[in-house]
């Protein structure tokens, strides 16, 4: 169930009222939440519910068991039983015909026949974000940080459905315990949660859909056929498009947990205006940047063994980030180079007589210009299938200067000018739009909310693509 | 006297919003879905007119049409219609199942034709080559793409024209044959590659002509009109004298869908049969089947690698599946046109 959707919007047009109906009973509200939750992950194939079930399943014993045990060395082995269990099902799902293909391969390579027969196995919707929280809860059960839930909580946390497929990854203390008490109805945050969702909408179906089919999806399936400047402009183009959708997705999801009652943390704040690549990851999918750093890059020793600990630690951290994300060896690259960016940054500060320059604007616009430039190569290894595919495309953007682009049309263009413009709006312009709508009276607000959906409808391609996260 | 108090709790929420209650939330998104459906209501329509058939298209049809008649008779329509308008792309919510095809000739029988020569084309003056049908042939057609980014001598019209869920069977989702005829009009291609058929599996058709009527999938009627669909978007390109290789549905991982298509192959192969040098019939079925003949997702390439060659789903291709079809592709052009002499000429 895609959320741009009308199945969506009449599942969710039953979902609300009754949530809040029942919101005053907890466990009555706990159930249905999970049934709700487990509907719309049946939308995609209800054989997964199943799986989603044991993830559930399998992190309460674990998660009970670590809470009941003093014991050091015990309480070690009950969290890489849990750690395991997670991450067997990730490897299984997600990356068995990967390993089979490289080992095969590699094999290959040296004249070894080996009889490992390659299949691949379909990928659950949304199984590495619901595993990263499922590790989380453990985890923080497992150092004291939270103490383990009723298992009804529990299943609503990891099944809860605005976040379910593709994120926001939110931590157990920060959902949780907003399960605890019910919401208040007369308190709804509600000019926030449709401007979230409208916005949403806008940069989904509207940006990131005109993007992919009108230049994004023909440079990157044919460069030799595209001139250096479309593919100058593609290369730009994704990089808005991955933004705008996952960006749209993201804000749809907190904008209806929100009308739920519910609050989930930012995932984006304006990455291409980042000034540097540690600021990038600032600011770009904020909730996996954090729990990298909290569930991998601090437990593998972060910054506490000297510079070249770290290094490692980061380099580490970013490739493993990469191959979260797909199971392909472009992946990895894409990680890599956000790795070596990463340290080449923290080798120049730590360098000896180093001495931060001041920030003046045209200084702060260079670093910009230069951060987005990284992260846009990055992107081209992260979009191609191959590393042959990715290495013609950077040899098409030197070689065809000259030749007709038919590709870079005006639409195209203003997209992308959305797209990165909407970065440098000033922080309070969205502010004030909320506060305004927020004083409408009701049958003026469902008037603008209507025009804004003429408008994404009217304006986006027939049918919906999924959402590119979907698929990590 | 007693004075009520207000209650002191927050009204205002962070930055100056005011915060409204859960009932108001679901009366301004009911309200707000319900305008948004009026104002919509040609589009979505047309969604539900072009789903596959079935009681949710029966449902959605139910709901949709009067939608559009009250949206039309309050001309809540009319912002739409000047929207897309101005983005140039009126002809969105139009639904047209109207099959312009060439008339068959009399005799269905082929004359003798003594095999064309073989039309010799340069980088000064390329054959120009059309690629399309539904989601099918995106793949390979990119690996087409790239491949004759190498060969001068040949030179693409646009990219891959693929367009997801249509076929031949349902115009009102995308009519084929009208735009068929209409590339082959204006932008003249010498080589079309064509691949149809992935969503043609169905008893439901539309666009059938006055009083026809047809029966389930496969029976003589079904295949009868089918035919005269495949028929007519040969004629459509090989009339206005360009050579048409169709590309085969492959096997597939479920056996039923295998056989359907097994169904419509036939149906194409015998009519590429029936214009000899004008349509070539590329048979995919052996280039993707395991050692046991059966479907198989991950198969050896040239060079003695086992790669994946089919998508998750088991019907779409990947990569490299796409980078097969195109070389058999490419060869079939090579035997009907000369694209490489003008290197030794040039020498």
């Amino acid at each position: 169930m895609l959320f741009p959707t009308a199945t969506f919007a009449l599942f969710f047009m039953v979902v609300l009222p009754l949530s809040w109906l029942l919101m005053p009973r907890g466990e009555r509200w706990r159930g249905f939440i999970v049934v709700a939750s487990f509907v719309f992950y049946a939308g995609w194939d209800w054989r997964f519910c199943f799986l989603l079930a044991f993830s559930i399943l399998w992190n309460q014993l674990f998660a009970l068991a670590l809470h009941r045990r003093e014991d050091a060395r015990t309480r070690k082995w009950l969290l890489a039983g849990a750690l395991s269990g997670n991450l067997a099902l990730l490897a299984y799902f997600k990356y068995v015909g990967f390993f089979i293909t490289s080992t095969n391969n590699l094999f290959a390579l040296a004249g070894i026949d080996v009889p490992l027969e390659a299949r691949s196995v379909i990928l659950p919707v949304g199984i590495s974000f619901f595993t990263f929280m499922a590790i989380a809860y453990v985890v923080d059960v497992y150092r004291g940080d939270f103490a383990p839930t009723g298992l009804g909580k529990f299943a609503a946390y990891l099944s809860f459905f605005p976040h379910l497929v593709a994120g926001p990854i939110v931590r157990p203390g920060e959902l949780i315990p907003q399960f605890d008490s019910p919401r208040d109805p007369r308190y709804v945050d509600t000019s926030r949660a449709f401007f979230l969702i409208g916005t949403g909408l806008f940069m989904k179906v509207v940006i990131a859909n005109h993007l992919a089919s009108n230049i994004v999806d023909q440079v990157f399936g044919a460069p030799n056929q595209h001139s250096s400047l479309e593919v100058l402009v593609g290369i730009y183009a994704y990089a808005v498009q991955i933004y705008a959708d996952f960006f749209g997705y993201t804000n749809i999801a907190i904008g209806i947990a929100l009308l739920l009652g519910f609050r989930f943390p930012q995932n984006f704040d304006a990455p291409y205006a980042a000034t540097s690549i540690q600021d990038f990851w600032r600011r770009w999918h904020m909730t996996l940047s954090r729990w990298l750093r909290d569930y991998l890059y601090i437990p593998l020793g972060g910054n506490r063994g000297g510079s070249l600990f770290t290094y490692r630690n980061l380099m580490l951290t970013m490739l493993i980030g990469g191959l979260w994300h797909g199971a392909g060896w472009t992946f990895v690259a894409w990680g890599a180079i956000h790795g070596t960016a990463l340290v080449g940054e923290r080798w120049c500060r730590e360098r000896p007589g180093y001495v931060e320059r001041p920030s003046t604007p045209w200084r702060r616009a260079w670093q910009r210009f230069l951060t987005f430039q990284i992260v846009c190569f990055a992107w081209i290894f992260f979009r191609s299938d191959s590393f042959s595919d990715a290495w013609g495309l950077i040899v098409r953007l030197f070689t065809a200067w000259g030749e007709s682009s038919e590709l870079v049309t005006g639409g195209v263009l203003l997209a992308i000018a959305i797209g990165i413009g909407s970065q440098y709006l000033p922080r309070r312009l969205p502010l004030v739009l909320m506060a305004r709508f927020s004083r409408l009276p009701v049958p003026a607000q469902a008037l603008v909310l209507s025009v804004a959906l003429l408008v994404v409808h009217a304006m986006g391609p027939e049918g919906v693509a999924p959402f590119i996260y979907f698929r990590f | 006297m007693a004075t009520r108090r207000r209650h002191p709790r927050r009204r205002t929420g962070d930055d100056g919003r005011r915060l409204h209650s859960a009932g108001s939330a679901v009366v301004v998104a009911l309200l707000a879905l319900l305008v948004g459906v009026l104002l919509n209501a040609p589009g979505l329509h047309k969604s539900a007119e072009i789903q596959p058939e079935g009681w949710k298209r029966d449902a959605a049809l139910a709901v949709t049409e009067p939608l559009a008649s009250v949206s039309s008779a309050l001309l809540l329509d009319r912002p739409r219609r000047g929207l897309k308008a101005a983005i140039g792309r009126s002809d969105d919510d139009e639904i047209d199942t109207g099959i312009a095809v060439p008339k068959p000739p009399p005799d269905e029988t082929p004359a003798p034709t003594k095999p064309p020569p073989r039309e010799k084309f340069s980088p000064q003056r390329p054959l120009r080559i059309w690629i399309a049908g539904d989601s099918l042939v995106v793949v390979p057609g990119q690996s087409i793409l790239r491949a004759v980014g190498e060969r001068r001598a040949i030179e693409p019209i646009g990219d891959v024209d693929g367009r997801i869920a249509s076929g031949l069977e349902r115009p009102d989702v995308f009519n084929w044959f009208e735009h068929v005829s209409e590339v082959m009009r204006k932008d003249k291609p010498r080589a079309v590659v064509l691949m149809f058929g992935g969503n043609d599996d169905h008893d439901f058709m539309t666009g059938l002509p006055e009083g026809r009527e047809i029966d389930a999938f496969g029976s003589a009627s079904w295949t009868a009109e089918y035919r005269r669909r495949v028929a007519g978007i040969m004629d459509s390109v090989t009339r206005r004298g360009a050579y048409l290789v169709w590309i085969g549905l492959p096997i597939t991982n479920d056996r039923n869908q295998t056989a359907r298509f097994d169904t419509i192959n036939a149906v194409v192969q015998s009519q590429a049969a029936k214009r000899p040098g004008r349509v070539s019939y590329l048979d995919t079925y052996f280039f993707f089947a395991g050692s046991d003949g059966g479907y198989a997702q991950f198969v050896e390439n040239d060079a003695g690698r086992l790669v994946q060659m089919r998508a998750g789903d088991g019907v779409h291709f990947e990569r490299a599946a796409g980078d097969l079809i195109a070389r058999k592709v490419l060869n079939r052009l090579n035997q009907r046109f000369d694209l490489t002499s003008w290197r030794t000429t040039r020498s």
